[in-house]
Formats: C-alpha cells, sequence, structure tokens
C-alpha cells in the first residue's frame, strides 16, 4: 500500500522500469558538475604535475623523456636546498606558536565572564577576516625600520628599530610571527569550542574530590581537548606551507639571499620567474610527499594519544 | 558557556589570564586603529606627529581611486566573488544531495575523492591548472579566476552533514505526497537548510574576497585584476610618500569581509568554528 503511494504518479507506477531507470541515473546527474569539475581542476592536474616532473618540456617541440634528472637538478641547487630547510623551519617554529600558544588563551577567555567572552571572541576572529595581502602590508608598515609604528615609539627612547625584514637572519622569523598573529585568535575559537562541549558535571565533581585548577586542567580538560589540538596541528602544518606564501610574497620576495624563500614559493618562482616547469613540478610533488610522510607520522606519533569523549 | 566561570582561578593565575588576554587584544586592536588613525590623516602629519589624526580628513579615501583604477578592481572582486560563490553553492548542493540521500555504486569511493582534494594543496596543481586555463584562452579573464574554483569540497562535506542530520519523516510524508526527488530538494530541504546555506556561503565568500595566490599568477591587467592584487600593486609602486591612501587603499578593501562578520557574527563563529573542527 505503501509503496504504491510513495511512487507517486500514475505514469511512473505503469513504467516501473523506466522510472527505476531514472532513480539510478539520477544521483549521477546531480555528481555530474563536482565530478568533472574535480576531475579536471584537481585530479588531473595531479597527474599532469607528476608527468611534468619527468619531462624536459620545450617550445615547439615534443616533451622529452628525461626520467629523474629534473629532480638531480633540484639536489644540486643551493635554492632548493635553502628552501627545504626553510620549510622544515617554517614548520617547526609555526607549530608551537600556533598550536600550543592558543590553549591558555582559550582557556583564559572561556574562564572570563559570558560578556567578556564574547567581545574576546570577536577581536580574535578580526584577523581571520583580514585578507594576508592586508597583513603583510599591515606589518610591513609597523616595522618599517625608518618610518614604521615600533621606530617612532623606540627613537624617542634612544633605541634603533631593527631593519627585522631585510636581514637574513631575523627575516623568517619575522614572517613566522606575522602568520602566527594571522590564526593563533582562529584557533584559540576552535579550542574554545572544544572547550565549550565539556561537561560541567566532570569539572564539578573534580572540584568536589578537591582538584586544584592545574589538576583539573592538565588531567581533564586537555585530554577532552585533544582532538581538536590534533586537528590544530594537522591544519596548521597545511597552513603553514601554504598560506605563507602570501607574506613572503610581498614581504620579503624570498630573501634576503633565499632566508625567506619555501618550496611552494620557490616551485611558483621556477614556474614563473626562471619557466623551468620540470623544476617547478618536482619541487611541487617532493613538497606534498613530504607533507605526506609528515602527516603519517604525525598521525602515529598523535593519533594513539588521542582520546574521543 | 552560560554558568559562570567554569574554573576558579586563584588570584595569581586570574591576574596572568588577564594579561594574557589583554597583550592577545592589545596585538590585533592597535595596528587595526593605528592603520584605520592613518588613513584620516592629511598628508603633512602622516610622518612624525602623533598616531592619531589631528585634523582627521577623509580626502585619502578620494585620493586612492585616483592614484589606482580601485574602482574597477572592487568590481571584479565583487563580480567573480558573488559568481563563484553562487555557483559552489549550487554545485555543491547538488552533490551533497546525492552523497546524503541516494545509494550508489562507487558513493564512498566518489566521497573519500571529494574530500581527499581538500588534502591536495594548490602547490600541487597550480601549474597544470595554469598551463589549461592560458590553453583555454581564460587567462586574465573572470572565467579564469571563477571557473577552476567552483568546485568547494568543504561546501559539499558540511551541506551533505545538515542533509544527513534532516528529519527522514518530512521526505517520507514529500513522497506519500507525491515530491519527486527534484521537488523535494527545492520545497522541502532547501527552506530548511537555508541557514546553514547562508553560513557556508559566508565563509566561501570571506575566502573567495581574501584570496591571493591564484589571482595573482591568472591575472594582469584591469580585465581581471581584484581587490587584493590591486592594493599589492600600489604598495609596490608607492614610495613611502603615498602612506595614507594606501592605508585607505587597505581599509576600503578590509571592508566587504568585516561587514559580513558584524552584520551575521554569530553564525560565522558558529560556522567557522563547526568548519574547523569537522572539515
Amino acid at each position: 500500500m505503501s509503496a504504491s503511494l510513495t511512487l507517486g504518479h500514475a505514469e511512473a507506477a505503469l513504467r516501473p522500469r523506466a522510472r527505476r531507470h531514472a532513480r539510478h541515473l539520477l544521483p549521477w546527474l546531480l555528481l555530474s558538475p563536482l565530478l568533472l569539475l574535480l576531475a579536471v581542476f584537481t585530479y588531473w592536474p595531479l597527474l599532469h604535475t607528476i608527468y611534468l616532473s619527468v619531462v624536459d618540456v620545450r617550445l615547439y617541440q615534443p616533451d622529452r623523456f628525461v626520467g629523474l634528472a629534473n629532480y638531480q637538478g633540484l639536489f644540486r641547487s643551493p635554492s632548493f636546498s635553502a628552501a627545504a630547510w626553510n620549510t622544515v623551519i617554517y614548520i617547526a617554529l609555526s607549530l608551537p606558536l600556533k598550536v600550543l600558544l592558543p590553549i591558555p588563551i582559550a582557556v583564559f577567555v572561556w574562564c572570563a565572564g559570558a560578556r567578556m567572552a564574547a567581545l574576546h571572541r570577536s577581536i580574535l576572529f578580526v584577523p581571520t577576516l583580514l585578507s594576508f595581502v592586508v597583513v603583510s602590508i599591515l606589518w610591513i608598515w609597523m616595522l618599517n625600520p625608518v618610518m614604521g609604528m615600533f621606530q617612532s615609539v623606540l627613537r624617542p627612547l634612544g633605541l634603533q628599530m631593527p631593519a627585522l625584514l631585510s636581514d637574513a637572519s631575523t627575516a623568517i622569523y619575522t614572517i613566522i610571527g606575522v602568520s602566527a598573529w594571522k590564526v593563533i585568535g582562529f584557533n584559540a575559537l576552535l579550542y574554545l569550542a572544544g572547550l565549550a562541549s565539556i561537561p560541567r558535571e566532570l569539572i564539578e565533581s573534580m572540584r568536589l574530590d578537591g582538584a586544584s585548577d592545574w589538576r583539573i586542567t592538565r588531567s581533564l580538560l586537555l585530554p577532552l581537548l585533544s582532538p581538536t589540538i590534533y586537528f590544530v596541528a594537522i591544519t596548521s602544518v597545511l597552513f603553514t606551507v601554504q598560506q605563507v606564501f602570501t607574506p613572503i610574497n610581498i614581504m620579503t620576495g624570498g630573501g634576503p639571499a633565499n632566508a625567506t624563500t619555501n618550496l611552494f614559493y620557490l616551485a611558483y618562482e621556477m614556474a614563473f620567474e626562471s619557466f623551468n616547469i620540470g623544476f617547478a613540478s618536482a619541487t611541487a610533488l617532493l613538497l606534498f610527499i613530504g607533507l605526506g610522510a609528515l602527516a603519517a607520522l604525525k598521525a602515529w606519533l598523535l593519533g594513539r594519544r588521542v582520546h574521543y569523549a | 558557556m552560560r554558568n559562570a566561570a567554569p574554573l576558579t582561578l586563584t588570584p595569581p593565575w586570574r591576574a596572568i589570564g588577564n594579561i594574557v588576554l589583554f597583550i592577545a587584544t592589545l596585538s590585533i586592536v592597535v595596528p587595526l586603529l593605528l592603520v584605520i588613525a592613518t588613513s584620516l590623516k592629511p598628508p603633512t602629519e602622516i610622518h612624525g606627529g602623533l598616531p592619531w589624526p589631528q585634523e582627521p580628513t577623509l580626502g585619502n579615501y578620494g585620493d586612492v581611486f585616483d592614484k589606482i583604477p580601485l574602482g574597477l578592481y572592487f568590481w571584479n572582486s565583487a563580480a567573480t566573488t558573488a559568481l563563484r560563490v553562487g555557483g559552489q553553492l549550487a554545485v555543491a548542493l547538488l552533490a551533497a544531495y546525492a552523497f546524503a540521500r541516494f545509494e550508489f555504486r562507487g558513493r564512498d569511493l566518489l566521497f573519500a575523492l571529494t574530500l581527499g582534494a581538500m588534502m591536495l594543496p594548490h602547490s600541487l596543481t597550480f601549474l597544470p591548472t595554469y598551463l589549461m586555463i592560458s590553453w583555454l584562452g581564460w587567462f586574465d579573464s573572470w572565467w579564469g579566476l571563477i571557473v577552476p574554483n567552483l568546485a568547494a569540497p568543504v561546501g559539499v562535506f558540511l551541506l551533505r552533514q545538515h542533509m544527513l542530520a534532516f528529519p527522514r519523516d518530512l521526505l517520507d510524508a514529500a513522497a506519500i505526497d507525491g515530491a519527486g526527488p527534484w521537488r523535494a530538494l527545492w520545497l522541502v530541504i532547501l527552506p530548511n537548510i537555508q541557514p546553514a546555506l547562508a553560513a557556508i556561503g559566508i565563509l566561501l565568500f570571506i575566502d573567495c574576497w581574501n584570496e591571493y595566490f591564484w589571482p595573482l599568477i591568472i591575472t594582469e591587467s584591469q580585465n581581471a585584476m581584484t581587490v587584493q592584487i590591486g592594493i599589492r600593486r600600489f604598495l609596490d609602486a608607492e614610495r613611502g610618500d603615498e602612506l595614507g591612501p594606501l592605508m585607505a587603499g587597505v581599509v576600503l578593501v578590509s571592508l566587504p569581509a568585516m561587514a559580513v562578520f558584524l552584520w551575521f557574527q554569530r553564525r560565522i563563529l558558529e560556522t567557522f568554528v563547526s568548519a574547523g573542527l569537522k572539515g
């Protein structure tokens, strides 16, 4: 009875096979735009990158297969080793700033009264809304040793503002700081959402048993927060490698003397400044392989300790 | 966060907490106020002097339009963002409907490939995509900005979650009343997931408006250049003597995302945070 009702129009009831056929095709019809786009603009380029990394692309001539020559060329190039090493520095120094520092901020906001917490949430979100272009321009200006904001505070005190961005020994740390400034607030909001979902009864009962704030934090809050910490750690790696492109491009251009370039930026430069498509593709692939290995390592190290509440 | 403070901090910890939050707030608010203040300064006050303007003027906001074709950049950004986000939502809505409401062979594999696309960085695919766009003749055009970005796996994922949570009874009732799958999507599901759709749209809007890498490599003239690229070019061109107009431009470029945020504050915070957690 109900089956015949759900079939709907009489026409469909008369031709069940045709209708079943249409039902079969419908999900594919719905999916076709997405699948077409992903195939053309994500998965095909992925395969094409692999291809480009093992050929020599020549104008007006067919591509020449060169095996691993592009990779060998990369390993010999000093800018590649500089970029690879910088990528490691970017990730290693960004992780504590972006993953750990937001935790106490979130806990303190959480402990503030409801009205203060709402205000803090809004303020913490603002750097997420600004584009990285705006953030980069903002900090170039703040840090400018001649006419920036910091120097106008330091000069009356008889101090000189160091040229952080044009000094090879400080430029990369400056960019790490700026990119952390952009995301710390957002990550704190992620932790705040995690904290808000912790049942109050658990905290109350620990307190009744005489536990201190520190003990509650260490043995209740942090374990329950661990899925969020894990998630933030994973996304921060990808974010650091990708998004730091903009501050590098705007604030230093990879310099001075390759001090701030990373593998993504190097791939961009090879593609659009030296027009070496093979090297650029090989760099992008090596970066991807490195990130994949890092993600697997982290999943193995952290995954075992994550507590899903 | 309905109850009072979850932890009753001891006085030293409370002091530390207040200091931490004070510094965090200051580090965000002060630079922004300085930018706004500088954008309001007349040329004579730009260098040296006080951080705030003594004779505030909106002159810089007019000047920036004379120095660069900011109006055209705004038009390019607004139009391509609107078209792209609209397209992303439409594509994601249809795909999420298929993933959430239909059984078919290969569904789980295709869903995994969709999520996998989220993990594939731009850095890996930008070169072939760029070559393809040039080959199609879409370099330096709106097409090049819009079409390669129309698939938004995050949107598919979030919309699917919402559709899975959708009450089955309502759909059954619609089917009994003779609604086919299209009518069910259009008349039953769509009105009910509108808040989620709006929130995801806002998320995609901010993402697109602020994008830098793709428009940097795919545009080169006023035909398609977006505000982010325009303001960046202005930074290169000015030699320190046009700080006022530059800062006015920075404020203008940031306004749309800020305005959207102020309008939909609560919803954005919820969406971003849940998207972050699940995505």
